[in-house]
């Protein structure tokens, strides 16, 4: 049997990686790394075509004989915005080639309580924005199946495994109390790349939206609580207001100046402890709640028990931490 | 949603499927527990937010014997989160036992075990900050604790269950968000429940009187009204509303105010380990959720059936504070700054005989002969409690010489003589003040000397220490201080006999079909542990319970509206009904 040629752009990133991996696992499709950087080798099974997925002319070329995408391109917004138009345009004009956006449930901005992928898009944010109106250009195509990840988390996921373990292992963040009574959207990033094969193979999901995550969140608090105890990072402490306004308004903007300059001058920064940024206050009391049932019941997805993601998260994070390859 | 009452105007009426009076442990859990459940809640509560002396001038009330039972307007807060902003926060479950008819302890017996409340508790822990749901040291800790007391093989104890401390958490600030954020749940401040009034039928509540301090008056409809004060202003609200029924709310039979129970606590005697200084750990474990975990000497629940004995737990506790014989720093500058410590928590300070001048003079030598060590204990307290969220919860000292006092908290007896009746005085709206007549019996006294006994020979039989007391002293020890302050239990009492009991095991006042109760009020008995987690737990039941009638009522409308489609002659019936709830509706929100 002939294998699908499946471009995943951003295939390099976190999510983009789970999902060239799953396609490699498949016995139907065969991916292909649509990245900007030059890469030496690949992996057994995986193609590599060097190209910007923001710049329309250089996608167009990387598209030829390809049959399906995953998108997964992250970035600033006009990043996000470039990419949209050069991977929808082309869409449009490939009417038999299927395409699966990752988006994010930051499209529903500042709703609350159960939401489902009936509710209103509303950017609050600029990361928001630029994903809403990524959607907005990929629901002007009918072969796009949309999904809307949670929290991304898993092993080496570097926003919401890595930096939550150093932050816990720190004793930075912990029991956040009232700061940590929003719901945690949790979806392993196995699942996000089994959701978007499954929307890949599913002839009427172009056109669909799909929010993941698992059933039943946690809050923040008891996410930090489940966590820090897979990572030994106990007890947990008790974070006052007080401590964390320090740490976002005081101690934060510093420690990103410095990454930052850094970064600039070509220094490393991994001895540098990360930012906690003030946004995340506003997420980590967000009490919203994706409403999973359309990804179960139609794409099939299934999620991974919250007890066995954490726990090879946490085992890979301690791991890397004993032979120093932490971030 | 938070509101004022002072913000609507005066003479509007309320209605709501359930009306909570009263914003502490019980009513924010309760409001919680309905927050997305589709039914209206309205939460008065007769404070505002943080503490104002004039609203707490209206729980001020008298004392039959002020040496025994602190002023009425100590240990309780009237305002948002109620008593839960100045409580320690020791949380336990009741025992198994404490539900039991017991024929050594007249008048006990719930209508329901503790296995009706078990579904409940861990939420009520979580709500309370006190983390798992966890009260003995097999299931808290995964590693092994060093022992108690290393040797101690008690016949008549365990040490081996503890208890948890919560942040301590005030309900109010720590929820708020919450509420303010349920869109079917209004929280109204500085409405104050004057009254509530039968109905025709003598059978419901048919509405409340709310008032203002700034002289506003509202009335309130509810389905269902749930008292969700403390276990005095419930007794104070049911007796004062006498116009339809003369003798009270829930009083037909004289019970409402009776069986009033604190605790039976005080420090006692000395106890004297051999041996080495590590050998005894007295102080706190800290669980892997971050919480503070104490174990304690709990008198076995076979121990209290066999000898028949009421409940009884006690920590081994540093010497008395006021007696600077302990010769250590950091509890002399405790004694010396007593006056700065609130109320509550320095009653055992403030209570003393007043101190010589020469007793003063030993405390500061006792602080300037050991700084190292005081300081410390200030750093310690200044990090771990002044600044803490999750707090220390108490002083912990481990005496330079293996010497203790044994700090006890036993279970009262129920005694329909202990009694709150309204008192002669009466507050800014006229409504009568409390006056408190807290007695305990002889056999509370013979109970506690007949447990220190066993616990004196337990202590010698394990060949690790000796525990030296005056059982003459008990009595004296066990109300030096008086009640222990802020457990209020008892005074309106769940049981199946309206002879006996106030409210049924629903939490229902007996003959008041809408009327519940949400507090230590509706304890039969006290057990030995402190009131605020089976508050909580109770709560949680009763708003399960309260949702559970509102939906099967949702469900027999649906019904009778499905009935009356097919049966035309029953329309006129229905359609009255209907025309009552679109009133009830269209008044004022």
């Amino acid at each position: 049997m002939t294998r699908l040629r499946i471009a995943v752009l951003g295939g390099d990133g976190f999510v983009g990686g789970a999902m060239v991996r799953a396609l490699a696992a498949s016995d139907w499709a065969v991916p292909v790394v649509v990245g900007r950087r030059r890469v030496a080798a690949t992996a057994s099974g995986v193609e590599r075509i060097q190209a910007d997925a923001s710049d329309a002319t250089a996608l167009t070329s990387a598209l030829v004989n390809i049959d399906g995408v995953i998108n997964c391109v992250l970035g600033k917004g006009e990043t996000i915005a470039k990419n949209a138009d050069a991977l929808f345009g082309i869409a449009g004009t490939r009417p038999g080639m299927r395409i699966v956006h990752t988006s994010s449930m930051a499209v529903y901005g500042a709703a609350v309580g159960d939401v489902d992928e009936d509710t209103p898009l509303a950017g609050n944010d600029w990361y928001s924005i630029a994903k809403v109106e990524a959607e907005r250009s990929a629901a002007r195509c009918g072969n796009v199946a949309i999904l809307r990840p949670g929290i991304v988390y898993g092993p080496a996921g570097p926003q919401w495994s890595v930096r939550i373990a150093e932050w816990l292992t720190s004793h930075r963040i912990g029991d956040l109390g009232a700061a940590g009574d929003g719901y945690c959207n949790l979806v392993h990033v196995d699942d996000v790349a089994e959701a978007a094969l499954l929307a890949l193979r599913k002839p009427d999901a172009g056109g669909q939206a799909y929010n993941l995550s698992m059933a039943d969140p946690p809050t923040w608090n008891a996410y930090f609580e489940r966590y820090a105890k897979r990572l030994g990072a106990v007890p947990i402490t008790r974070i006052s207001a007080r401590r964390l306004r320090i740490e976002t308004k005081l101690v934060g903007p510093p420690l990103k100046v410095l990454e930052l300059v850094g970064r600039r001058l070509h220094l490393s920064t991994s001895g540098l402890p990360q930012a906690i940024p003030s946004s995340l206050l506003t997420l980590w009391r967000h009490e919203i709640r994706l409403t999973t049932q359309k990804a179960e019941q139609e794409l099939g997805v299934r999620f991974k028990p919250l007890d066995e993601g954490l726990r090879e998260t946490a085992t890979a994070f301690l791991a890397a931490a004993k032979t120093g390859l932490r971030s | 949603m938070i509101s004022d009452a002072n913000a609507f105007p005066d003479g509007q009426a309320w209605s709501a499927d359930v009306c909570i009076v009263g914003s502490g442990a019980a009513g924010i859990a309760m409001a919680l527990e309905l927050a997305g459940s589709g039914l209206d809640v309205l939460v008065l509560e007769a404070g505002g937010e943080g503490r104002h002396p004039e609203d707490q001038a209206f729980y001020e009330g008298t004392v039959a014997d002020e040496r025994l039972h602190s002023p009425p307007d100590r240990y309780r807060q009237r305002r948002f989160g109620g008593t839960t902003t100045i409580w320690g926060g020791r949380c336990m479950p009741f025992d198994a036992i404490d539900f039991e008819q017991r024929d050594h302890v007249p008048h006990s017996g719930w209508p329901i075990g503790l296995e009706a409340l078990l579904p409940y508790y861990p939420k009520a822990n979580r709500l309370c900050e006190a983390g798992e749901y966890a009260y003995t040291s097999g299931t808290a800790f995964d590693r092994p604790l060093r022992p108690m007391i290393d040797g101690f093989a008690p016949a008549h104890f365990t040490t081996d269950t503890l208890e948890r401390f919560s942040c301590p958490t005030d309900f109010g600030a720590r929820y708020a968000h919450k509420l303010r954020a349920a869109t079917n749940v209004r929280v109204v401040l500085n409405a104050i429940v004057t009254g509530l009034h039968v109905g025709p039928s003598g059978r419901a509540i048919a509405s409340l009187t709310v008032r203002t301090r700034e002289g506003k008056t509202f009335h309130v409809r509810a389905d269902r009204i749930v008292l969700a004060t403390g276990g005095l202003e419930v007794a104070r609200l049911l007796l004062a509303s006498r116009d339809e029924m003369p003798m009270g709310i829930g009083n037909q039979h004289d019970v409402v105010g009776r069986y009033y129970m604190c605790h039976i606590a005080g420090l006692i005697g000395t106890i004297a380990f051999d041996g080495p200084l590590d050998r005894m750990w007295h102080g706190y474990d800290v669980a892997d959720d971050g919480v503070y975990c104490r174990r304690r000497i709990a008198l076995t629940a076979a121990t209290q059936a066999t000898e028949g004995l009421a409940n009884f737990i006690a920590r081994l506790h540093h010497p008395r504070i006021t007696d600077p014989a302990h010769r250590t720093g950091m509890l002399s500058l405790l004694n010396l700054a007593r006056l700065f410590i609130p109320y509550e928590y320095g009653k055992r300070l403030h209570g003393e005989q007043h101190t010589s001048l020469a007793s003063w003079l030993l405390h500061v030598r006792n602080v300037v002969l050991d700084p190292f060590a005081t300081i410390g204990f200030l750093w310690h307290w200044l990090h771990k409690r002044t600044l803490a969220e999750r707090k220390y919860p108490s002083v912990i000292v481990h005496p330079k010489a293996s010497r203790y006092s044994l700090d006890f908290h036993a279970e009262q007896l129920p005694n329909p003589a202990s009694r709150v009746t309204l008192g002669t005085e009466r507050d800014a709206f006229g409504m009568p003040r409390l006056h408190v007549d807290w007695r305990y019996l002889p056999a509370d006294v013979t109970s506690l000397q007949r447990t220190l006994a066993l616990f004196q020979d337990d202590l010698r039989q394990s060949g690790v220490g000796r525990f030296d007391y005056d059982p003459a002293t008990v009595e004296f020890e066990m109300t030096r201080f008086g009640a222990y302050g802020g457990h209020h239990i008892g005074t309106a009492r769940m049981g199946s006999d309206p002879r006996t009991s106030v409210v049924d095991a629903d939490c229902k006042v007996h003959g008041i079909d809408n009327l519940f109760i949400a507090s230590s009020a509706v304890f039969p008995t006290s057990s030995q542990a402190n009131p605020t987690l089976t508050i909580v737990a109770i709560a949680l039941r009763l708003a399960d319970h309260v949702g559970r009638l509102a939906a099967s009522e949702r469900l027999a409308t649906t019904n009778a509206a499905a009935s009356v489609t097919s049966e035309p002659s029953e329309v006129h019936e229905v359609h009255d009904g209907s025309a009552v709830d679109d009133d009830r509706l269209a008044e004022a929100r």
